[in-house]
């Protein structure tokens, strides 16, 4: 992919052909196509999400505490309430614990006005803050935090990676067009950063910063987003100091300089616009792997559901991680009917995978009809 | 095939080993169905070099890979045509490899190809490339593999085709003949002496006494690269070579296996043949061959332990190291021993493309095809490969298809020359015959636009026009757009070749010859 | 040039890459308040010393801290020198392998020979219990990650497009795709909710309780999956009374060499699973890799050449193909090992194996909101030592098979 752009009025025409000719041959790739239909969607929920409503949490179990304050439960408020057996009901919109079971989790409202009644994903358990999830403190339901999720873990990620990307072009290909020192510098720099293990260095830097405060708030968006950027930038320097390396080297740089172009004017119109192409295809595979890694981080407990009620798909999943386990632990125990809420792990874990499954897919198609070794 | 005709005054009466007939490639490509090859026919005969001339894009490295079947599948694909060799039509089955589907609204054809019967088809060809008919390309930095000695690839060839014959030669050695001893004195003396060529003649003999002329390759550098210290060591050391040539029981049995295997493969490819030969799978013969290839293979697993398997293949490995030397003294390299343990990184262009020469050589070709040999190298280096492959000619015999686009060069080699553009043949001639009277306007144009030093105030002229698309060919002859001569007959039909006498053919409605050559 | 040359210069050039690794954990230490780290570093030592109290002081460091022991434990620990001379120290404690203690007593569960990690034990010698572990997890993974990836590759690379192509091409981007500990959670419930018919409690432990248990803490004195008659047999001596019965500190070597195969099975069986939850992830990079590497060689003149030669396709593609191939996976390798690496924590959690990951993850969620500073830097400079020194390995391989690479 290292050619000299057309310029004056054929290049517009020649790059709609070329748009053409690339759509044919990603066209014949079923799973690219696949990849394609499934981002399609997840761009359609994304839309979607940014008029939703946050996901809140004011459905509460109250049969630990004798039941809800009466007024509080209404058909048409999206509050879940509980009471225990025995007491009595304090009106439409309340569920009772049915009889023998050690663990109910009641059906919850979705906030979407395009829902109507419970939708089958069914409700979250989270856990409180020093209760065990048998005293399950918070529900909330799925189908909102997964929609309004989209919305996040997208946004984060596509941050995360346009920010590394920007950087790593900047730097990269200041490196490898300059060479000697600077390139020698930022080639340690890189290599270090390579060293170690990216959760590790994530974490780390997570740690470090909520020791010295940075981001405002505790468990924070922010400060995970510094640290990713941080951990992701060196990959992407080295592709384009690999790329720069090889324009350097090329007729038309040398003959820009012959007619006086400055470095900058050669690293913007040159250097910088052929790196592109594997930046690209990096960002994005990147762009499906940070859902990823963020949900990996959340797992190992630096999670911001449902402290702050961002529900991040990594961390909606997360929650669940630690509440299923010991609910298991807890049915084996008791007799009588106990539910093991299964879902809350599965169809977070669904997003996460269709998400990087379409990402990958879209990219390796794009990568194949643009190759031009595999053009035919 | 026609019957034998008179053959007219200073037509070659040597037989005919390769046979192409309407040879015709297609390239099914996005843009369209590139028409590289359509129906080129050329003969060539024993001993003779052939040349093949035309501008870049004309299709003559297509035609080579063609005929070996080393075509990339897709986006290639050969639609038609007899490749003839040995009795044996190297292109049966091609029709029946791939259907093909025009796309409605564009130039587009879709081909679906068949890839168990192209599979079944390239190991068909694999029997013949290398022993039959050996290839040698354009660039030969790029042509070997770099992690991989010169020895051992060179060897490969000789492993694979010459195998029995390595093998007989090892276990026919004499090593304790009695006239050894003395040998080996006189060969000390030799070293001692520093006369290169007495050295050699030495090392020849004792070659000859001990029966095996890679030992006395092996001498022989051993005796040239003495210095004054080891002088007193050559005898023990010579005493100590010879060693590789006195076989162990087990040594002898794995040389055994070895030729049971390699003359399994030449029966495999004598299977492969007769298919090709009578054009009808003979899948009872092959099956029986393949299945007692698995039996020799599983029983030669009692050597592969590590240990066993390095002692009892040292002698083959060795003796394959000294033919490979052998060979690249052939081609005339100046420290073969060096080059034979180096990796091809180490070498320049010029010693690279001798050595892609010896492999092919090696194996002991009926033709070789040469595709642009000397179009990498530097004039200088030209000249000493061309003048190699002059000497070869001479000595070995093989027969020569030589691809090139400078007419220098064949010039300089070839006995005939065949002149193609795009992708059609256009004139074929005896190399004088076309220099001084090229019959086809092309031909006539191309010799025109070489500049010449006894003439110096003549503009250069060039042929009017550009080389065609060969998606959409010109109809009828390829050359009419360009033609001074055009007539509107050659735009409706393609001209057929024809005979002008002397065996001078060439495909233009300019001449009528006596007869159409086919 | 000669090989080991090679070796050394390239041994030489990691220095380097060490010092800066540390540098930037150093960066972070600093961040630290100087109290947190102080109590971190001088926890009260039950083992060492019983009777010394926690060094404590209040949170504003500009108040005077009234502890004598405070100022004492700053000046030990070089907290009042100049940055430069505290790097200079960090860097040299660091390569020494003096990475401090452990400041609270994690229920980070019984390690091998039976030895938890205690407040106040060296962190280095936390690690290197619970280390045997993690590189018995790794060579597991690495041999699967191996035996799966090449050949697979290589098929769909000689097949292109064609199913096994297509096939391969869904597996790797589902490995990819799916989370390790999400994969890991519903692997192990199928696993468990299997092996126990169906019941969430395993008929073989005679410890009843969670069904992690079963699977997990390695070895377990109370699930034993093998053993004649599948009835557990007790714990073997050797194994709970002396570190100095287990020789190496692998549990499965060490139990072959006291002769115990079911033991030796046992600990094997425990890692399969996670190790083909790792295997799987890491396969799903190496699989393109190692097809796009195939397809490019498989068009190169060299491997035209040797066609023309005569070589039958499969002797092709084996020989020169693959080797060249190999190359580009062997360097794929060692760039994913600091990838394969931070997996672990995740899938140690989720299996409930007592290696270095799991460490790290306890030290993150220790109660009362402090970290275990000495361990998770320690965990984190130990895993960095491991990439390098993959890093090394691959480039010495990577010499050893192109000729080319040893010249300069």
């Amino acid at each position: 992919m290292i050619a000299q752009v057309p310029t004056g009025r054929g290049r517009w025409r020649a790059r709609l052909d070329d748009l053409k000719r690339t759509w044919y041959f990603f066209r014949r790739n079923t799973l690219a196509m696949v990849g394609l239909a499934i981002l399609l969607f997840f761009a359609a929920v994304f839309i979607y999400g940014y008029v939703y409503p946050a996901p809140s949490t004011s459905a509460v179990n109250y049969c630990a505490t004798d039941g809800p304050p009466p007024g509080l439960c209404s058909p048409t408020a999206p509050i879940v309430c509980t009471y225990p057996q025995g007491s009595a009901s304090p009106g439409p919109g309340c569920y009772q614990t049915p009889a023998n079971f050690n663990n109910f989790i009641p059906p919850t409202f979705s906030l979407s006005p395009l829902a109507l009644g419970p939708l089958p994903f069914g409700s979250l358990v989270a856990p409180d803050a020093g209760g065990t999830a048998v005293d399950q403190g918070h529900f909330f339901n799925l189908y909102d935090l997964l929609v309004k999720g989209t919305d996040w873990s997208i946004t984060i990620s596509v941050s995360i990676v346009v920010t590394g990307a920007v950087i790593g072009l900047v730097l990269g290909a200041m490196a490898g067009y300059y060479g000697g020192l600077i390139d020698e510098v930022l080639m340690r720099l890189t290599d270090i950063f390579l060293s170690i293990p990216g959760i590790l260095l994530i974490i780390v830097i997570v740690i470090a910063g909520r020791e010295v405060g940075i981001g405002g708030f505790t468990d924070d968006v922010i400060l995970v987003t510094l640290a990713f950027i941080v951990t992701w930038w060196p990959t992407y320097t080295r592709i384009v100091r690999s790329q720069s390396l090889v324009v350097r080297e090329q007729k038309y740089v040398e003959a820009a300089r012959a007619s006086g172009a400055g470095n900058g004017r050669i690293l913007r119109k040159h250097v910088i616009p052929n790196s592109v192409f594997p930046v690209f295809i990096q960002m994005s595979l990147d762009v499906g792997t940070v859902p990823l890694v963020l949900a990996a981080i959340a797992y190992l407990g630096f999670i911001i559901f449902p402290s702050q009620l961002i529900p991040e798909w990594g961390s909606v999943a997360a929650a669940s991680t630690d509440v299923i386990p010991s609910l298991f632990q807890y049915c084996s125990t008791v007799s009588g009917a106990c539910v093991i809420p299964w879902w809350q792990i599965l169809f977070p874990g669904i997003a996460l995978f269709l998400f990087a499954i379409s990402v990958n897919l879209l990219a390796d198609g794009l990568r194949d009809a643009l190759d031009p070794r595999l053009r035919r | 095939m026609a019957p034998p005709e008179a053959t007219p005054v200073g037509e070659t009466r040597a037989r005919v080993v390769l046979d192409v007939r309407n040879l015709t490639t297609y390239f099914y490509t996005y843009d369209g169905v590139v028409q590289a090859l359509e129906g080129v026919s050329l003969k060539l005969r024993r001993g003779e070099t052939l040349g093949l001339v035309g501008e870049t894009g004309c299709g003559k490295s297509v035609t080579a890979f063609s005929i070996t079947r080393l075509v990339q599948e897709p986006p290639g694909r050969i639609v038609g045509g007899k490749v003839l060799f040995r009795g044996a039509n190297l292109l049966w089955g091609v029709d029946r490899e791939a259907t093909f589907k025009p796309v409605k609204g564009s130039d587009r054809v879709k081909v679906h190809r068949n890839f168990r019967r192209i599979k079944a088809a390239h190991n068909r060809l694999a029997s013949i490339r290398g022993g039959g008919i050996a290839m040698i390309f354009q660039e030969p930095g790029q042509a070997m593999n770099p992690v991989f000695s010169i020895a051992d690839q060179v060897g490969e060839v000789i492993l694979l085709h010459r195998g029995v014959e390595l093998v007989d030669g090892l276990l026919a050695a004499t090593p304790d003949a009695p006239e050894v001893p003395a040998a080996i004195e006189r060969l000390v003396a030799a070293a001692r002496d520093g006369d290169a060529t007495v050295i050699a003649t030495v090392a020849t003999e004792l070659g000859r006494i001990v029966n095996l002329s890679s030992f006395g390759v092996e001498a022989n550098y051993l005796a040239k690269d003495a210095n004054p210290e080891s002088w007193d060591r050559l005898t023990s050391d010579l005493q100590k070579r010879l060693e590789r040539l006195r076989l162990s029981g087990t040594q002898r049995a794995y040389l055994r296996l070895q030729r049971t295997i390699a003359e399994n493969d030449q029966r495999l490819r004598g299977v492969y043949m007769d298919e090709m030969r009578k054009g009808e799978p003979q899948a009872g013969d092959r099956r029986r061959v393949q299945r007692s290839r698995t039996r020799l293979r599983i029983s030669g697993f009692r050597f592969s332990l590590p240990g066993i398997k390095r002692r009892a293949s040292k002698p083959v490995r060795e003796e394959t190291f000294w033919r490979v030397v052998q060979g690249l003294e052939g081609v005339r390299i100046a420290n073969p021993v060096q080059v034979a343990r180096g990796f091809p990184h180490e070498l320049s262009g010029g010693m690279l493309q001798r050595v892609m020469i010896a492999m092919a050589l090696i194996g002991n070709p009926d033709i070789l095809l040469a595709d642009e040999p000397t179009t990498a190298l530097d004039v200088t280096i030209q000249a000493q490969i061309l003048e190699l492959m002059r000497d070869l000619r001479h000595r070995v015999g093989t027969a020569i298809l030589l691809i090139t686009h400078d007419l220098a060069v064949i010039a300089e080699v070839a006995d005939r020359v065949s002149v193609m553009y795009a992708g059609q043949i256009v004139e074929t001639a005896g190399v004088e015959d076309l220099f001084t009277r090229p019959l086809h306007p092309y031909a006539q144009g191309l010799l025109a636009s070489i500049p010449r030093f006894d003439q110096p105030s003549k503009k250069l002229t060039s042929i009017y026009g550009s080389v065609p698309n060969l998606i959409h060919p010109p109809s009828g002859c390829r050359f009419h757009p360009r033609c001074p001569y055009a007539m509107p007959v050659c735009r409706e039909t393609r001209p057929p070749l024809t005979d002008e006498g002397n065996s001078h053919h060439v495909a233009c409605f300019l001449y009528t010859g006596p007869k159409v050559v086919e | 040039m000669r090989m080991w040359i090679y070796v050394v210069r390239r041994i030489a050039l990691l220095i380097p890459v060490l010092v800066g690794v540390m540098t930037i954990t150093f960066a972070l230490v600093s961040a630290i308040p100087t109290s947190e780290r102080i109590a971190s570093y001088y926890p009260a030592n039950p083992r060492s010393n019983p009777s010394s109290p926690t060094i404590a002081c209040p949170s504003n460091p500009s108040l005077q801290c009234p502890n004598p022991a405070y100022k004492v434990a700053v000046h030990a620990l070089k907290l009042d020198q100049p940055i430069p001379v505290q790097w200079g120290y960090y860097i040299y404690n660091a390569l020494t392998f003096h990475w401090g203690f452990v400041s609270q007593t994690s229920t980070v569960g019984k390690g091998y020979g039976g030895l938890p990690a205690l407040k106040g034990d060296a962190v280095t010698s936390v690690l290197a219990a619970f280390l045997p572990y993690t590189l018995e997890l790794a060579l597991l993974s690495l041999f699967f990650v191996l035996i799966i990836s090449i050949p697979l590759g290589n098929l769909a690379a000689v097949n292109r497009n064609r199913p096994i192509d297509q096939g391969a091409r869904v597996m790797s981007f589902s490995g990819y795709a799916l989370p390790g500990f999400i994969l890991g959670s519903l692997v192990l419930m199928a696993a468990a909710l299997w092996l126990a018919g169906g019941k969430a409690t395993s008929p073989i432990c005679t410890n009843s309780t969670a069904f992690l248990e079963f699977y997990g803490s390695w070895p377990s004195p109370n699930c034993w999956m093998w053993g004649p008659g599948l009835t557990s047999y007790g714990y073997p001596t050797w194994l709970i009374n002396t570190y100095q019965s287990t020789p190496t500190g692998f549990p499965t070597i060490d139990a072959l060499i006291h002769g115990d195969g079911w033991l030796a099975l046992d600990t094997l069986v425990r890692i399969v699973l996670p190790a083909l939850v790792i295997a799987y992830g890491t396969i799903a990079l190496l699989l393109r890799f190692v097809r796009n590497s195939m397809l490019e060689v498989m068009n190169l003149d060299y491997v035209r050449t040797a066609r023309a030669k005569g070589l039958p396709e499969s002797r092709v593609i084996k020989k020169h193909a693959g080797r060249n191939s190999l190359n580009v996976t062997i360097t794929v390798l060692g760039l994913t090992f600091a990838f394969f690496l931070s997996g672990f924590p995740v899938i140690e959690s989720v299996f409930n194996l007592y290696g270095v990951g799991r460490i790290f993850a306890f030290s993150l969620v220790q109660s009362g909101g402090t970290f275990d500073f000495g361990l998770i830097f320690g965990t984190t400079i130990l895993f960095t030592y491991l990439v390098v020194a993959a890093n090394i390995i691959v480039d010495i391989l990577y010499a050893y098979l192109d000729p080319r690479v040893r010249l300069g």
